[in-house]
């Protein structure tokens, strides 16, 4: 099924794009008109679409915006390594709260570093088990 | 008098099976060998205890009818409908409250990743690798799922573990494990907190982990699924700051000891029936005598 043009994914899509473009100038600030004319470059878009995504980030906290002079400049208000750092944080830090436990679903828990040596006995038992001769 | 029992049975049972026997079943590590038997039992124990608490209430009406008029037996119906009541409105509320803050969750951390991951293998959208060394392997359940992974557990992990982890996490996906701990959550949230077992919900969390992670023993073999848990602890641990031991000792264990369970299942699947079936011929009993 394609997506509509205002369908969620193809926003989501045009807000990615937006966030590479804006962290493509390092924390410089861009125009409207500069985003719209970088991805206008590779595809089909109307200047509104750009201030609309732009809009939607801003409500988001992804971006900050500030007048000057006439016109707004746009800029990502954190670097992506910055976000994935937080967002690594969060959600092992927080594997103790039963929310983020229930909501995200993780391939493991959190280990403790005096268990390590346990879980290498327990490893070493499955592969002995299932190379007995070995 | 022998119509006040059925009532006041149905409430006794709902304390049973809502706070007794979840802390005797907690304790039966050896039904890890069965996860789908035993959660099946886990959801039949937290069922029955809803329908007796709901159905205290609607079995004492027969003693009040027939014009034998409400005499001193009021303090039951007082009683019963209270308890029937109070566990509606909070199994309402609680469902109410967990499944908005889940979705909140969900939703505001799916549109993160969505911006800062970057697509998996073969531009595989639903698969988002986010740039960090450390191991991590998650999923974000619901209509637009996810899995997960940082750049560290693709480095750190060879094919065939990698192919465990998604195997893993796909399994959660597939099997909608979100809505069974959802569901378990909500219960134990609908229950006042000095009464709720903590240990129950994690009893049912390693559950479910060990069914997820049978899934991922079919098809990448139980050596690559044991290895790609190690992987993942052994490289998180010095930045984890735990209390406990996590979940991946015991669930080690189980790879290396496993055998087959007839007999447990056989068990759990009969202590779930009667756990279900107890509650109900309580509560219709009562309308055929
Ligand atoms: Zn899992």
């Amino acid at each position: 099924m394609p997506d509509g043009p205002s369908s969620p994914t193809r926003l989501g899509d045009l807000e990615r794009v937006v966030m590479e473009t804006l962290w493509a100038h390092e924390r410089g600030t861009l125009t409207v008109r500069a985003v719209h004319n970088e991805l206008a470059a590779d595809r089909d878009i109307a200047y509104t679409t750009v201030l609309t995504v732009l809009d939607r980030l801003a409500k988001k906290g992804m971006v900050l915006r500030e007048r000057v002079g006439r016109s707004w400049e746009y800029r990502a208000a954190a670097s992506r390594a910055e976000l994935t750092a937080a967002s690594m944080r969060h959600t092992m830090e927080d594997v103790d709260s039963g929310d983020r436990r229930a909501a995200l679903m993780h391939f493991l828990d959190g280990a403790s570093t005096d268990e390590v040596a346990d879980l290498r006995a327990a490893l070493a038992e499955v592969e002995r088990r299932a190379n007995p001769d070995a | 008098m022998i119509a006040a029992m059925p009532p006041l049975a149905l409430v006794v049972l709902a304390l049973l099976m809502g706070g007794v026997w979840p802390r005797l079943m907690a304790r039966q590590t050896r039904f890890r060998y069965t996860p789908q038997a035993a959660l099946l039992a886990w959801q039949a124990v937290s069922l029955g205890a809803i329908i007796s608490a709901l159905a205290a209430a609607p079995a004492a009406i027969p003693s009040f009818s027939g014009g034998r008029g409400l005499g001193d037996q009021w303090v039951l119906l007082a009683l019963v409908c209270l308890v029937s009541g109070a566990v509606l409105i909070s199994l309402l509320v609680s469902g109410h409250r967990v499944g908005t803050r889940l979705r909140a969750l969900r939703d505001d951390h799916l549109a993160l990743v969505d911006l800062i991951g970057a697509d998996g293998q073969g531009r595989d959208r639903s698969v988002r690798v986010l740039e960090h060394p450390l191991p991590t392997a998650y999923c974000i359940p619901g209509r637009r799922s996810r899995v997960v992974l940082s750049q560290g557990t693709l480095e750190q992990l060879s094919t065939a573990e990698l192919d465990a982890v998604l195997a893993h996490e796909r399994a959660h996906l597939q099997a909608r494990h979100d809505l069974l701990l959802e569901f378990f959550t909500v219960v134990h949230e609908a229950v006042p907190a000095p009464l709720r077992v903590p240990v129950a919900l994690d009893e049912v969390r390693l559950l479910i982990e060990v069914l997820a992670d049978r899934v991922a023993i079919r098809e990448a073999g139980a050596v690559h699924t044991a290895r790609a848990l190690f992987a993942v602890a052994a490289g998180r641990a010095p930045d984890e700051v735990m209390s406990g031991g996590s979940a991946a000792g015991p669930r080690l264990q189980l790879m290396a000891g496993a055998h087959s369970t007839p007999w447990l299942t056989l068990l759990a699947y009969a202590f779930a029936l009667a756990s279900v079936l107890a509650p109900v011929a309580l509560a219709v009993w009562p309308f055929t005598m």
